[in-house]
Order: structure tokens, then sequence, then C-alpha cells
């Protein structure tokens, strides 16, 4: 079965690869068809700008401080800066948190109340409150992604470490592992590979949120930018800032990915 | 005693966990002032003044109704249009190299950041809001029936096809059916993401809906309102999720057997 279903797989890209060119084209009409769009001005253009003028936005919002204050590759810093910290933060904090509470009932007694509080509230919803007791600073938004990526990582920690072989656990008590022992050597590693999809989880949650507090409260960061852009009606700015925020979230997905690859794969556990 | 504790733990546990919440919340509010962190019995009071008075002109159940009205548009939309699109992308390979392209160029893209393109183009009334929730949900849409319809068994298939279905009865007999698990799992994540859209959309600009509660808290420096409000969102989204794992267990028992 799992040879039918690997040639199936293999024929299917195979063929795929030769219909490349009907995505090549549909993209080339998916760009024709907003040019059009934005030259007969059926959409006007304090709403939208045709992409030729968005690659020419681009451009110029690496050197033109204009509109909204600062350059994209500053704002583009900020943010990056800011998403980072609060999620490493709460891998740092989170991924060992959720790997003792799988591991030692006890743990998971203690702190199960205060998780279970907090989870169901979007990070999201924590922006006022954090605000209100952190200010509208660096400290406030780290908190609030810091939320946002904890979550996750805790969560799929404690799945991973809770889906260990009992078996694996098993033989390591025959052979008079202690338990903290067999937890470093059996449960964690095992457990690595839903830490890293919780970690994923968490850098999509982290950029998400950063956006929204970026939108409500900054001065600068992407966020900031495309809310200016819509303060000043500038399509072009906006449709700039989305398309970096997009890229750079797809780009520290990836980094996560070849991380995973090189790091998960020498040490998992079946 | 024992067999009490054994046989109620299930729902012991989670009143107790409650239970030890509040008395945290209530030992840390002692040692700061009332405006920084109110303690639970304060909240409480402010949830019944809220429930009495209206807010910005609406009830607190008219809030969260404007919210819901919101979300349960964008998200019928979301499944009416996603759902049938994730899945003929599974299904047929060439409609998945038209679509992926554009898809993929807009997927990494966050809900959130298109609240100021959204309002731009629809204004802050109610469409902007709708728009951003239906993103949300939509591309959480498309993914999950995709998926699932991608790693439907081919044996499944190639065995309908050998008993001479036709590719109509593959499909709605066969390959459907089998991504049902995915598709179910999809529904529930782009719920509580336009739930969670819903918010962001409201706290940027609206007059009425839960993030504008919070927003108004924020405004007037009312920490027992914003935390009123951050509990309402919490148990609202709770409950839909609720109502959706039963709706699974309604709709496809044998999942049930599996978790």
């Amino acid at each position: 079965m799992t040879l039918s279903l690997e040639i199936e797989k293999a024929n299917y890209f195979a063929t795929a690869a030769k219909e490349n060119w009907i995505s090549f084209v549909s993209f080339l009409m998916f760009l024709l068809a907003w040019e059009l769009i934005c030259y007969f001005e059926i959409i006007g253009p304090y709403q939208l700008v045709p992409p030729s003028e968005v690659i020419v936005g681009f451009f110029e919002k690496l050197r033109d401080v204009n509109p909204d204050g600062a350059l994209l590759q500053h704002h583009a810093v900020a943010s990056l800066a800011l998403a980072l910290t609060g999620f490493v933060a709460a891998v740092v904090i989170g991924v060992p948190l959720g790997l003792f509470m799988g591991w030692y009932p006890k743990v998971n007694l203690m702190v199960r109340p205060l998780f279970d509080a907090i989870r169901p509230i979007p990070p999201i919803a924590w922006i006022p409150i954090a605000i209100l007791w952190l200010g509208i600073g660096m400290v406030a938004k780290a908190f609030i992604i810091f939320l946002a990526a904890f979550v996750p990582c805790v969560i799929n920690s404690y799945t991973g470490i809770r889906l260990t072989n009992p078996v694996l656990i098993r033989v390591a008590e025959i052979y008079g592992a202690s338990n903290f022992e067999t937890f470093r050597k059996i449960g964690v590693p095992s457990a690595i590979p839903m830490v890293f999809t919780g970690m994923k989880l968490s850098l999509n949650a982290a950029w998400t949120t950063l956006v929204a507090a970026e939108l409500l409260a900054a001065s600068e960061g992407l966020g900031f930018m495309i809310q200016q852009g819509r303060r000043l009606a500038r399509p072009d700015v906006i449709i700039v800032g989305m398309l970096a925020i997009g890229f750079l979230g797809a780009l520290m997905s990836w980094i996560l990915t070849q991380v995973e690859a090189r790091f998960a794969s020498s040490r998992r556990l079946s | 005693m024992s067999t009490f504790i054994k046989k109620y733990s299930k729902w012991l546990a989670p009143i107790g966990s409650f239970a030890a919440f509040l008395l945290l919340w209530q030992v840390a509010s002692l040692n700061v002032s009332a405006d920084f962190l109110p303690s639970p019995l304060m909240v409480w009071d402010e949830l019944v003044r809220l429930s009495q008075t209206p807010v910005g002109g609406t009830s607190l159940l008219g809030h969260v109704g404007y919210s819901l009205r919101r979300v349960m548009i964008a998200f019928i939309l979301a499944v009416a249009f996603g759902l049938p699109l994730g899945l003929l992308m599974g299904w047929n390979r060439v409609c998945d190299k038209i679509v992926s392209p554009i898809f993929e160029l807009l997927r990494p893209i966050p809900p959130i950041a298109w609240i100021p393109i959204a309002i731009l183009w629809l204004g802050v009334a109610e469409g902007s809001k709708i728009f951003i929730c239906f993103v949300g949900a939509f591309v959480i849409m498309v993914l999950n029936s995709y998926t699932g319809m991608r790693y439907v068994d081919p044996l499944l298939i190639d065995a309908a096809r050998s008993f001479g279905a036709n590719p109509r009865q593959q499909f709605f007999n066969v390959a459907v059916p089998a991504c049902l698990p995915s598709i179910f799992a999809g529904v529930q994540n782009a719920l509580s993401m336009a739930w969670m859209c819903v918010l962001a959309a409201e706290m940027v600009g609206a007059r009425e809906g839960v993030g504008f509660i919070i927003i108004q808290g924020m405004d007037l420096n009312k920490s027992s309102m914003i935390l009123v409000g951050m509990i309402l969102i919490g148990i609202v989204g709770s409950l839909l999720a609720a109502l959706l794992r039963g709706a699974e267990r309604a709709l496809c028992p044998w999942r049930s057997e599996m978790v």
C-alpha cells in the first residue's frame, strides 16, 4: 500500500512538473486583470494601485521616508526584532513548561488552572489590558506576542511528551534509569517533532499578533506603516507593506523548517 | 470518599482548577491598585453593571450579537466558497495549477494585515469587518479541504473505479467522505480564526461588538471593563468551539472512536 502511494505521488509530481506553464499563465492573467482593473479605474486610484506601481512603490519605499516617516527596511527590522523577542521568550519558557507539565503530574496540577483560564482568550484581546499595564512601548507589545506564541508551545510540548511510547519508558526503567533521566533521554527526544510543530504555530501566531498590535498602537513597524497608508489613503504603501509582511512571515517559517530538518531528523525516536 | 473522587474527578478537576485560578487572582489583586488589576469580585460587579446599562448605546448581549453576526456571515461565506475550491484543487490538477500561484501569494499575509486595505475598500462599516473574517476563515478552509483531498488513499478511489463508479460518484461518494475529518478540523480552525479576526477588526474601528468593549475600556482607563470584555470573548469562543465539536460528533461518528 505504501508502495502504491509512493508511485502515485511520483507520478503526480512528474505530470505536475509538465503543467507548470499553467501556473505561470494563470499568474500572468491575475496580474494583467489587476493592472486592467486599475487602468480602467473600475476601482479608483485611492483604493487600489496596479502591480506596476506596487513595484515602483517598493523601490521608492527603500529610499524615501515619506509618507510614514521611516524606510521600509527600518519598519521591517523593528517588526522582526519585536516578533523574535516575543517568540524566543515564549519558546524558552513555554517548551520546558509544556514538557514538565506532560511528564510530572504535580506540575500539571499546579500550572493547569492558570493555563486553562488564559487559553480560550485570543492573544489580540490582551492588547488593551497590556497597554494599560505596560504602556504603549516595546514591552507591552513583546508581552502580547509572548502570550500569543506561548500557548501553542506549551500545548504541543505537552502533547508531544504525553505521546512518548510507553515501551521505551519501561525499558529505561528496567535498566535502572531515574525518572529525571528517563525524562531527559527518552521523553524529551521523542517529543521533539511535536515541539517543532508547536514552534511553527507559535511563530505564525507571533507574527499575526504583532501586526495587530502595531495597527493599534505603534510608531514604527510594518503594521504601523500599513495603518499610516490607510490614514493617508495610499494603497501603494499598504500593498507594499502587506507583501512585505507576507514575505517575511513565509521566510521565517521556511527557516524554522530548515532548522527542523537539520535538528529533528537525527534525534527522532521511533 | 475515594470512589466519589474517582467518579467525579472529570468534573472536580476543572472546578478545582478554576477555584485555584480565582484564588490566585484574588491574592494578586490585593497587592496592587484596583485600577491596575481589579479583584474577581469587582469584575463581577462590573459585569452586573454593564449588563444593566448599555455601553456606547448597545447592551452587552447586543455587542456579542453584533460580533457573532459578523462572524457567522463571514464563516458561512468562507465555507461556501473555500470548501468547494479546496476540494476541487485537491481533486483536479489543472484547477490546482491555476489557483495555487495566486493563493500562495496571498496565503502568507495574515488576515489582520488586510484591515487597512479593507477599510480603504469597504469603509469602516460592516463590510470591512466581514471581509477580514472571511479572509481568515477562507484560507484555512481551502488549505484543509485541499490537504484532506490530496491525502485520500488512492486505493479507495481505485477500488471505486474498478467497481465501475463514474468520476462523479468517485468524487462525491468516496473522496469527499474520506476527507471529512480534515474538513471538520478546517471548519473548527476557521471559526476560531474568524472569531479572532472580528476582534481585531472591531478594535481598529467600530462602534459595537466585543472588540469595541475592550477598546472602550482602555480609552476610559477601566481595567475591570476590559476584563469583562476579555472573559466574554473567551466564553463565546469556547462555546463556538464546543458547538462545532458536538456537530462533528453527530456528523462523523466514526471519528470519535479514533480520538
